[in-house]
């Protein structure tokens, strides 16, 4: 592409900007692409400098100056491109209409000219990843190890399948992130269906937003969020999958739509994951009887089975005049967990497990043009499912798998604990577009918990329990100013209302308010500036007011937290010939986050509980860069650097400074990334046929479990850190009959190194699955 | 492509400027300082480490820092015991298992040996070659207190076994082991009737009686339990009550601090009582009420400094709790059955916290840690003949929990 002088280019779009800002009565040039006589969905426009896209209609339009020429050039996925010259005598009301021509080149070929939901997602003002899920449905990755490669995102993982997690984004994680599915609050959906056990098939795309979080994901996160966006295709496809691999690791999948031509819909998933985890471990084993440690032992763990299982469907009517879709449906799901160590693997269990039920009736409705220029989503559902701890063996286990009696009070703390928590969420969202390029957008959303608890072997301490209830309702309103392909930029306000009760005992009435702001520039197409503000706020949840009962302790006097939220990225995108093509970007961020919740141990040492840190700031950068050539090789990778440092100047009960305020935080990771390369060799063995091999590479650079400044560091000094982690992963994908059948071969942790993300907790060796894929899908 | 090769530098260069931007500077650090004490200190943030290790060959002045410096010990809570030439440091691991590493003194610094593996108990304490340690329950549910034996040899649990303690306290409520001493070739371990139940498992219908359960070493069998009605139970929860003088005479102080639903119960005032030198009854001639020569104040902890003088910590009426470790020091003789304030201390408002495991050669002094509430402590030496206390070594970088010496 030839370039023009750029100074110019931006001044004229400056007046270009402030030219059709100041005029309403501009002319305006309206355009349709069809094909084959229908609609062309979000075909790329490129009038001039500028780009746009169809709508829904394949309708577009801009404004113009009467007796000028433009160029238009339009590209659409899987189409001719269309270039033509126009010389504007009149604006007629009726959309010119331009035919592309279908062309037979191969899907992936085009995506990267034309622009993909994910690449649109991408250029949103916020500091946003949209990954594209279908890339990897044909391997075994759940959606946060999907997530683990992506810029700034690290996933700190406590064993195998099934085992806990901790997703940090720029350095927040826990409740800082908050995790959605198809822009629905996922708070409320149980231990049975959470981001580590949803497998990455059930996505199409998962968007991450770091920090400043648009108002239509109506929450209170702090530190970013997560958004699942499952399939919505309105047509008829079945997709089955299957893995086998080490570990004895089992996983099925199975997504599978019907939608006939009157616009009736059905939709079922279901997904299972089986794991023994039984995978060998380096450990100090100590002998039960004498204490004594035998160094370096490798055992394998023989406690950690994890199973859990899951069905989504949906029933309701697709593209009617009073919706576009309502559906109702059910969520089912279950999962078993045993736990074969604490927070150290110096403890081992050989009873202790967990389960947990999501029973949950959901209601989806979306309807765009309620109104003219109206658009309304509504989503609600209730999750009656509930959650057990059981440890009721009297016995102290070791490595070796023997054990022996430890009086009466379990391996841990003696319960068989079963709650419900009675959680339901309601959300509605609504954007009216005033004029081409305003709009506002209204979102609310009200979350209920109401917890029921009991430990049945102990029902004296039962009955000391009384109910725990929290009503939390955030409401936020938005106004966008967009010029398509030039500038867009969104201004919103949050109001969260939150309410707490233990029993009749004590309740108290939180309420915060939040602004914040985002825009972006082109410079030129693939050139785009970012900037994002957000003064956010942050409730304590449920679980850190009232605990779990089981490893968490209640804080019914944590207050929220807040943080500034500044973030600048940039992204440019350019080509060498028309062979090569790079893509390169680059985000800075700035935290500063006030009475910053953090978990810290009771004072018995016996349960994690969450407490406020007067400040906690964060500056980082985070930059990713992609190279292709033709359509067969793809090389790429992310580097995220982040410094937290503790702003608490005063400890409780200290007045001088204290000897850690401005200390990096310890224990979270701060330089990691990662580099893939792809190959893809096409029409091999046969036409159609395409193998895809993979190749990535994930480090982490060690980190210190505790206050860096503090201790001596050399070797006699024993001061904790979690390790450098370097693990390579390769996978092998062949696909036939253009994708109908795959099958797959992924290998993970290839040279077999002791990998940790929390300190001690070894994650498993090198593992191998093979993975079946079948997938059919009728044309509308 | 010139445009492009600008564009990239340019984002590079804004990359590289961040990292400088974001770059961490280093404080310089005073260099360790080697010798036979060791202090423990724990940074005042806490984020689940217990203490850093420090050692030095002096506690009478100089500087130490855990600013890069020091032994990590892992864990939220860390007990440190000395016995045959070893310092163990235990960690409490609450209903985990708890793990002991033991260190030897080379050349004024510690040097590991081992860890090993031990449960979480609440008591522990030298006895002949071993540590003799106690794992007390506090549930009427479960009547078994374990002990385990572990020899300061080889390192390793040699013998364990149970404890009924609701036999011991043979009054429907259960005996929680206070602490435990070895006098003569007996184990002593005085001990609070608790209810062990009822959300107020500490609570106690027994706040006007001292006991204290004799056992045989090693098979510990219970041989009898001496009993006392003047006062309440000896020790307190985690803290020795009982020393022995150089005539073999074991003397005992009892804090007052049984409590049933959070309200103090007991009649009885903090005082001294004695079992003389081979005996196990109470001396019933011997009897000294501390809070009336004291202004009312109860002793927390005690230190044994030799010739029948010790240096306590106090609370007064207005100050005392079940777990409050006193923030005033003074000199007890409990020959003369005199007590004095010590002076020379810090204003009592900017004390933190005074440690209770603290280090004495029995001749007539003791060391003991102060953590002032600006961030910083000094060991002060605590002269019983003057009482006085002078201010020694600082510690910077956190709260010092411990003083000792390994020898």
């Amino acid at each position: 592409m030839k370039q023009n002088n750029k100074i110019i280019l931006i001044i004229c779009m400056l007046l270009g900007v402030f030219h059709t800002d100041a005029q309403q009565t501009t002319p305006i040039f309206r355009g349709q692409v069809l094909s084959e006589g229908r609609p062309v969905t979000n075909a790329n426009i490129q009038i001039d400098k500028k780009v746009l896209h169809t709508d829904d209609q394949g309708l577009f339009s801009i404004p113009v100056i009467i007796g000028s020429t433009i160029n238009i050039q339009i590209t659409a996925v899987g189409l001719h491109t269309l270039k033509q010259r126009i010389l504007l005598e009149s604006t007629d009301s009726t959309p010119w209409i331009f035919t592309l021509e279908r062309a037979d080149q191969q899907i992936e070929e085009v995506e990267v000219i034309g622009l993909t939901k994910v690449k649109e997602i991408n250029r949103q003002a916020y500091n946003v990843t949209a990954i594209d899920a279908t890339k990897l449905h044909n391997t075994t990755l759940n959606i946060s190890s999907a997530l683990d490669r992506v810029a700034g995102v690290r996933v700190r993982e406590s064993g195998g399948v099934g085992s806990n997690f901790n997703l940090s984004l720029n350095g927040f994680s826990g409740n800082h992130i908050r995790y959605f599915i198809d822009g629905i609050p996922m708070d409320n959906f149980g231990s049975s269906f959470q981001i580590n056990n949803i497998p990455i098939n059930m996505a199409e795309r998962v968007e991450v937003y770091k920090g400043v979080v648009p108002i239509w994901l109506g929450s209170d996160a702090l530190g970013g969020a997560i958004n699942i966006v499952t399939s919505t295709k309105d047509r008829s496809y079945l997709d089955v999958s299957y893995g086998y691999g080490s570990f004895n690791t089992h996983r099925t999948v199975i997504n599978s739509g019907w939608t006939t031509d009157k616009g009736f819909t059905v939709q079922l998933s279901a997904y299972q994951n089986y794991s023994d985890n039984n995978y060998k471990v380096t450990v100090n084993a100590a002998d039960i009887n004498t204490g004594a440690y035998t160094q370096n032992a490798t055992v394998r763990r023989f406690h950690d089975q994890y199973h859990n299982e899951a069905v989504v469907a949906q029933v309701g009517v697709v593209n009617k005049p009073y919706a576009d879709r309502l559906l109702v449906g059910m969520t089912v799901g279950q999962n078993y967990k045993e736990i074969q160590t604490g927070a150290r693997m110096v403890t081992v269990f050989g009873g202790w497990h967990r389960r947990g039920t999501t029973l949950m009736p959901t209601l989806k409705y979306q309807k765009r043009d309620l109104i003219k220029g109206l658009d309304v989503t509504l989503n609600a559902n209730f999750n009656l499912g509930s959650e057990q701890n059981i440890d009721t063996l009297d016995r102290r286990y070791d490595w070796f798998g023997t054990f022996k009696s430890n009086g009466s009070n379990g391996e841990r703390s003696k319960q068989l604990y079963e709650y419900r928590n009675n959680e339901g969420i309601a959300t509605l969202a609504a954007n009216y577009r005033l004029s081409e390029r305003q709009s506002v957008a209204l979102s609310n959303v009200a979350t209920t918990f109401d917890r029921k608890g009991e430990n049945k072997l102990d029902p004296q301490s039962s009955s000391y329990e009384v109910g725990k209830q929290t009503f939390k309702n955030i409401m936020g309103i938005g106004y966008s100013y967009d010029v398509e392909g030039v500038w867009s930029s969104t201004v919103f306000v949050k109001y969260i209302h939150q309410n707490n009760e233990n029993g009749d005992v004590i309740s108290n009435t939180m309420d915060r308010f939040g602004y914040g702001i985002a825009s972006t520039y082109f410079i030129d197409p693939n050139l785009q500036l970012k900037a994002s503000y957000e003064l956010t706020n942050r409730m304590p949840t449920a679980y850190e007011i009232f605990g779990d009962v089981e490893n968490q302790q209640g804080n019914f006097s944590l207050k929220p937290e807040r943080s500034h939220n500044v973030n600048l990225g940039a992204n440019y995108g350019w080509k060498s010939g028309d062979d090569h093509r790079f893509n390169l970007g680059g985000n800075l961020i700035y935290r500063h986050a006030f009475d910053f919740i953090f978990n810290r141990l009771n004072n018995n040492q016996s349960q994690l509980v969450a407490d406020n840190r007067e400040g906690v700031s964060t500056r980082g950068a985070d930059a990713d860069l992609h190279y292709s050539y033709k359509n067969f090789l793809t090389f790429g990778g992310s580097l995220t650097y982040q410094l937290l440092r503790n702003k608490q100047k005063y400890e409780p009960d200290y007045t001088g400074i204290s000897p850690v305020y401005n200390d990096q935080m310890p224990n979270i990771p701060y330089l990691f990334g990662n580099t893939d390369l792809g190959l893809t060799f096409r029409n091999l063995g046969g036409k159609g046929n395409v193998l895809n091999v993979n190749y990535n590479l994930l480090y982490v650079h060690r980190f210190w479990l505790y206050w860096p400044s503090l201790g001596g560091t050399s070797l006699s000094d024993e001061k904790r850190e979690i390790p450098e982690q370097l693990s390579h992963d390769v996978s092998l994908v062949y696909s036939l009959h253009n994708g109908r059948y795959n099958i797959g071969l992924e290998m993970r942790n290839l040279a077999d190194t002791q990998l940790f993300d929390n300190f001690s907790l070894q994650k498993p060796g090198r593992s191998f699955t093979v993975n079946l894929r079948y997938y059919i899908q009728k044309a509308k | 492509m010139m445009k492009n090769n600008k564009w990239t530098s340019l984002a590079l260069a804004s990359m590289v400027a961040l990292g400088a931007y974001s770059c961490k500077d280093d404080g310089a650090d005073p260099a360790p300082i080697g010798g036979n004490f060791v202090l423990a200190v724990t940074p005042i943030a806490s984020t689940g480490v217990a203490d850093y290790l420090l050692t030095t060959d002096d506690l009478e002045s100089g500087t130490v820092s855990i600013k890069g410096n020091g032994i990590e010990q892992d864990g939220t809570y860390r007990y440190y015991v000395m016995h045959n030439n070893k310092f163990f440091s235990m960690l409490y691991g609450q209903g985990n298992p708890g793990a002991v590493t033991t260190y030897s003194m080379v050349g004024g610094k510690l040097n590991k040996l081992s860890d090993f593996q031990t449960e979480t108990v609440q008591a522990f304490a030298p006895v002949n070659e071993d540590l003799l340690l106690l794992k007390i329950p506090r549930a009427i549910t479960n009547p078994l207190a374990n002990f385990y034996q572990v020899n300061t040899n080889s390192l390793l649990i040699t013998n364990e076994g149970t404890i009924d303690v609701q036999k011991v306290a043979d009054n429907g409520e259960s005996a929680f082991f206070t602490w435990i001493k070895q006098v003569g070739n007996k184990v002593y371990a005085p001990y609070m009737s608790i209810q062990a139940c009822c959300s107020d498992a500490f609570g106690t219908a027994f706040p006007n009686n001292a006991w204290i359960a004799v056992f045989s070493y090693p098979d510990m069998k219970l041989e009898k339990v001496i009993k006392d009605d003047r006062t309440s139970f000896i020790g307190r929860y985690f803290r020795d009550g009982l020393a022995e003088d150089e005539k073999g005479d074991v003397y005992a102080f009892s804090s007052s601090v049984a409590a049933l639903g959070g309200v103090f119960n007991s009649t009885k005032p903090s005082a001294v009582t004695r079992i003389a030198a081979g005996t196990t009854e109470f001396d019933k001639s011997y009897y000294f009420d501390v809070e009336a020569v004291s202004a009312g104040k109860n002793i927390t902890n005690w230190i044994y400094v030799g010739q029948g003088k010790f240096v306590v910590q106090t609370t007064t009426k207005e100050e005392k709790g079940a777990y409050a470790d006193g923030k005033r020091l003074g000199i007890l003789d409990v020959y003369n059955k005199t007590f004095k304030d010590v002076a020379g201390l810090p204003e009592i408002s900017t004390i933190k916290a005074i440690t209770y495991n603290n280090y004495t050669a029995r001749d007539g002094n003791a060391y003991v840690g102060i953590a002032l509430t600006d961030g910083v402590s000094y060991v002060y030496k605590v002269n019983a003949a003057s009482a006085t206390a002078t201010q020694g070594v600082r510690v910077e970088g956190g709260s010092i929990t411990a003083v000792s010496r390994v020898e």
